[in-house]
């Protein structure tokens, strides 16, 4: 059990960050969720904790996408706080902040459309390579941008841009900005657990 | 002692302190779901301050507040409803259980509706069908109608178009666009041929087949309504053509800059000559068959929330074909029908603010329809016999109709998504027949003024029960009679999900029209429906289950003189099970239907089982995408028990009896399409999507009868087959489309 107190707050945030490494379960996110929620309504000025949230859930509509009924209220709330993130950045020039915030915002557009490819797919599958898209402009040496761009390559059927050539450069590159990029603390660094994955499958 | 109170104070001020620290209430407590499992991590918080914990992975968590008196205590997780719980701090510990509700577990999600009902719409999630699903189920010709015969509660009836629920006929299905009846889906009628859509099912983003049971905002349909809503404006503009060798058709449609509106014409052209030359039909055609279909639309945008749509649709078809004479082997009776039908569509719907909302419609539609009879002698000539029932086998008929509606629903959403909605329709209808026989003409007018008023409340009982009650009152000046109908549903949603509706609903219907040409004393013809059903949606997985008890009242009968002397009943059972999560990348779904029905109608002796039921039948759809070679599969099959037949003949003196009857073999027919999908121009910056699509019905070739025409004298019969075995496409279709979607998805970064 957790206490709210005022002190630690950053030996807070790294605990939980070091579980969000951890976690595999939507029960594990779920809960990680609502901690950086609690973190962020404390801290008040930060937007990890708000990001990190927004991860979470975002993250739990992803797991859930054989399950298209239970995934809505997750984007929701995913939605909602990276749009608080978003707000706390300084988007002249916290370029690299910003870039991992479209990132999530790809993830809660493409988890909209797991709900139900058939009915959601044309209207929020766009707006999620768009913002894939936008996170590499933003920064191209995102590994998660990357990994999203891959994702995306690899699951759209070649008709509409899909292209599992790509998609594999794109996750091996993904892979080796993660492997080089420095300790990054609390800061966003997941992604290697699902390039791994990923990779695995298109063996 | 310089300040002997200053210790004295410090002491006081640690005897508060301590009274204060004493003053701490422990609140512990568990958080659950519905389900009675624990959520960890859920967040307990004091509101208005940030005091707060979270829940550990037991669910229990442990808040201690000093003070005294009143606080609201805020309780939340991801996926629930959050709830706050008052608690009093008055130094003894409290505990609380605490259940959250599922967010999807809110009223809003109990469609009471969904008895006896199925919905396609824009907005499905998981297992639940799209308009696209629906559409796309193989071996459908662009017939929504078709689509949904591989749903529970229809019959596969392969002679005649049209939807057969339930054990009622295809008349007793209605079909409504935006609100508005649309009185003609299809090409009129042909004897044993049944005719495609008017409209093209992509038209439309909502699809709402009840089998039974359905709202009191509709009605003047005995067993079913098919309820259609259009799309709205399209996301980008596009053209369209296809070129198959029996249809061609081009289209666009031109979306507004602003985004506001848009407008669109279609037009199709499809004649089966060439076609029935490749393969050889049973009927001998003289002309066609051909078709024309055009449509003309507007959308408008007339505020954020208001909308208004026109539809028009004009379609043309010829047919004329020749079948050997049932009554005599030297003769040859030859048909020839053409048919005109305009169908228009003005809709509107705006929120007034309030949580009021209307709907409005009117529709328009006028219908010609040419008919000739013709007996030939087997050198083509036209022969006039004035032996009976030679006699009656040359003759003209024309039909002309004019029907208009207007109707209005108003809306108004309350508290836990309860609603009232109540509004009026007014129907008008002429229609003239005009026949002329050898022996004489006959011409018969008619008209009539529907009027109906409809109101209809959802209503919250629990968190977990929802009921909708309605009622809707009709009165026609045709038949000067009024009708009252109310209809009830009940939904009780369990814990786990799965959901147990009940429904009971009176539905009239007004005669046909030949019926009520030669005598329009009948009154409303009606059913009662008793309906009861369970169902579950859980992890991209479907499943229904529906029982239902219906009767017949005062149907038509002709003998011995046209009146309401009918009755009957229908009932069954059906499943329907759909799973689009166990194999990957396949979609399938399985639907049974038994139907135990009989009734008297028309000429039937006494109560039978109408030859367009079946006991049992069994559907299976499947379709796949393989996406690595864009290719999209489609698997339509189903296996019916055979279908009644029977010989009725009349006797001048005395009573119809069945002279002959029999059961027909079992149906076994599966249905499968192919789409290709590619791009000719990829490079193009407006890249144009293409598709060859091909496809075969009843590819297997079994003989499929049925029924029987019998001869006047009972002596003849003649099997009712499809006029091929087995009925084939193949043709490409284009979409250049100017895509628009992601200057409006950077709009709205």
């Amino acid at each position: 059990m957790l206490c709210f107190s005022l002190q630690a707050q950053d030996q807070e945030m790294q605990a939980t960050v070091t579980k969000l490494d951890q976690a595999n379960t939507v029960k594990e996110y779920q809960q990680l969720a609502g901690d950086f929620e609690a973190i962020a309504q404390k801290q008040k000025t930060g937007w990890l904790p708000y990001y990190y949230s927004a991860f979470c859930n975002a993250k739990i509509g992803w797991i859930y996408q054989n399950d298209g009924e239970k995934i809505e209220p997750f984007a929701d709330k995913a939605e909602k706080d990276i749009r608080k993130a978003e707000s706390m950045l300084d988007t002249a020039i916290q370029k690299k902040e910003l870039s991992e915030v479209y990132c999530v915002l790809s993830m809660v557009n493409r988890s909209r459309v797991f709900v139900n490819p058939m009915s959601y797919g044309s209207q929020y599958g766009p707006v999620a390579t768009r913002y894939t898209q936008l996170a590499l402009k933003t920064n191209p040496d995102n590994p998660r941008a990357n990994y999203l761009e891959g994702w995306t390559k690899y699951s759209t059927p070649k008709l509409w841009g899909g292209d599992k050539k790509k998609a594999k450069e794109l996750l091996e590159l993904a892979k080796q900005q993660l492997e080089s990029a420095l300790p990054a603390g609390i800061n966003p660094h997941w992604g290697k657990k699902e390039v791994d994955e990923l990779l695995n499958e298109l063996k | 002692m310089m300040f002997p109170g200053r210790n004295f104070i410090t002491t006081l001020f640690f005897i508060f302190d301590f009274i204060a620290a004493a003053a701490q209430t422990r609140v512990t407590g568990t958080v659950k779901n519905s389900n009675k499992e624990v959520l960890p991590g859920a967040t307990v918080r004091v509101k208005g301050s940030d005091k707060g914990v979270y829940g550990d992975s037991t669910g229990s968590f442990l808040l201690s507040l000093s003070g005294k008196g009143k606080r609201i205590l805020q309780i939340s997780s991801a996926g629930y409803q959050s709830s706050e719980l008052k608690v009093e701090l008055n130094d003894f510990d409290i505990h609380l259980d605490i259940t959250l509700k599922d967010s999807a577990e809110t009223l809003g999600d109990i469609v009471v509706i969904s008895v006896g009902s199925f919905e396609a719409s824009d907005k499905a999630k998981g297992a639940a069908l799209t308009p696209i699903d629906a559409v796309t189920v193989a071996g459908n010709g662009g017939d929504i109608a078709n689509a949904l015969r591989f749903l529970p509660g229809a019959q596969q009836i392969g002679e005649q178009d049209g939807l057969f629920v339930r054990g009622g006929s295809s008349q007793e299905t209605k079909q409504f666009v935006d609100g508005a009846l649309l009185p003609s889906p299809n090409f009129a009628s042909v004897p044993a041929l049944p005719q495609p859509a008017r409209l093209n099912p992509f038209l439309f983003k909502g699809i709402l087949f009840s089998s039974g049971g359905y709202s009191a905002l509709y009605g003047e349909a005995l067993s079913s309504a098919l309820i259609l809503e259009s799309v709205d404006l399209p996301d980008k503009s596009s053209a369209a053509l296809h070129v198959f060798p029996s249809n061609v058709g081009v289209g666009f449609q031109e979306l507004a800059k602003d985004n506001k509106s848009s407008y669109g014409i279609n037009a199709s052209y499809g004649n089966e000559q060439l076609y029935n030359k490749i393969v050889p039909q049973i009927p001998d055609y003289f002309k066609g068959p051909e078709y024309f279909s055009g449509d003309g639309n507007f959308r408008i945008r007339t505020s954020e929330t208001g909308m208004l749509k026109f539809y028009c649709n004009y379609s043309y078809s010829n047919v004329g074909m020749k079948n050997p004479n049932i009554d005599s082997s030297s003769l040859i009776s030859s048909f020839e029908q053409k048919n005109t039908n305009l169908y228009s569509n003005l809709s509107y719907r705006e929120s007034l603010g309030n949580n009021w909302k209307i709907d409005a419609a009117i529709a328009y539609n006028y219908y010609r329809d040419e008919m000739a009879n013709q007996l030939l002698n087997e050198e083509n000539q036209q022969r006039f016999l004035t032996v009976y029932p030679y006699s009656q086998q040359n003759f003209d008929s024309t039909t002309n109709s004019n029907f208009a509606q207007a109707r209005v629903v108003l809306r108004k959403q309350l508290v836990h998504n309860q609603a009232i909605r109540f509004g009026a329709e007014y129907f008008y209808s002429n229609e003239q027949l005009s026949s002329s026989y050898t022996s004489g003409d006959t011409i018969s007018k008619l008209h009539d003024n529907l009027v109906a008023v409809f109101a209809e409340g959802d209503i919250y009982i629990t968190k977990n029960m929802a009921a909708k009650l309605g009622a809707r009152a009709e009165h026609s000046t045709l038949l000067n009679q009024s009708n009252l109908a109310p209809r009830i549903s009940l939904a009780y949603r369990f814990p786990g999900g799965g959901q147990i509706n009940m429904a009971y609903g009176i539905f009239y219907q007004i005669p046909e029209i030949t019926y009520l040409a030669l005598n329009n004393d009948l009154n409303f013809t009606s059913a009662t429906h008793y309906i009861i059903n369970y169902q579950k949606k859980e992890g991209n997985r479907f499943f229904r289950m529906e029982a239902y008890y219906k009767t017949y009242n005062r149907l038509v009968t002709t003998y011995p003189a046209y009146s309401n002397g009918g009755n009957g009943y229908a009932r069954g059972v059906e499943l329907f099970w759909r799973d689009k999560r166990t194999f990957k990348g396949v979609d399938y779904w399985i639907t049974y239907t038994y139907l135990d029905t009989k009734r008297k109608w028309l000429d039937y002796p006494y109560s039978i089982q109408p030859s367009f039921s079946t006991p049992h039948t069994l559907s299976v759809v499947v379709k796949k995408y393989f996406q690595d070679i864009n290719l999209s599969a489609n698997m339509a099959y189903t296996l019916a028990t055979g279908r009644p037949y029977y010989d009725i003949q009349t006797p001048v003196y005395g009573s119809p009896f069945i002279s002959d009857q029999g059961t027909t073999n079992i149906y076994n027919v599966m249905n499968v399409s192919f789409a290709y999908l590619f791009s000719i121009f990829p490079k193009w910056k407006n890249k144009e999507f293409s598709g060859i699509g091909l496809g075969c019905n009843n590819i297997f070739g079994t003989k499929e009868v049925f029924g029987y025409y019998y001869s006047y004298n009972g002596m003849n019969k003649m099997s009712v087959t499809p006029p091929a075995t087995r009925s084939f496409y193949i043709g490409l279709f284009m979409s250049f489309g100017i895509d628009r979607r992601n200057d409006f998805i950077n709009e709205n970064l």
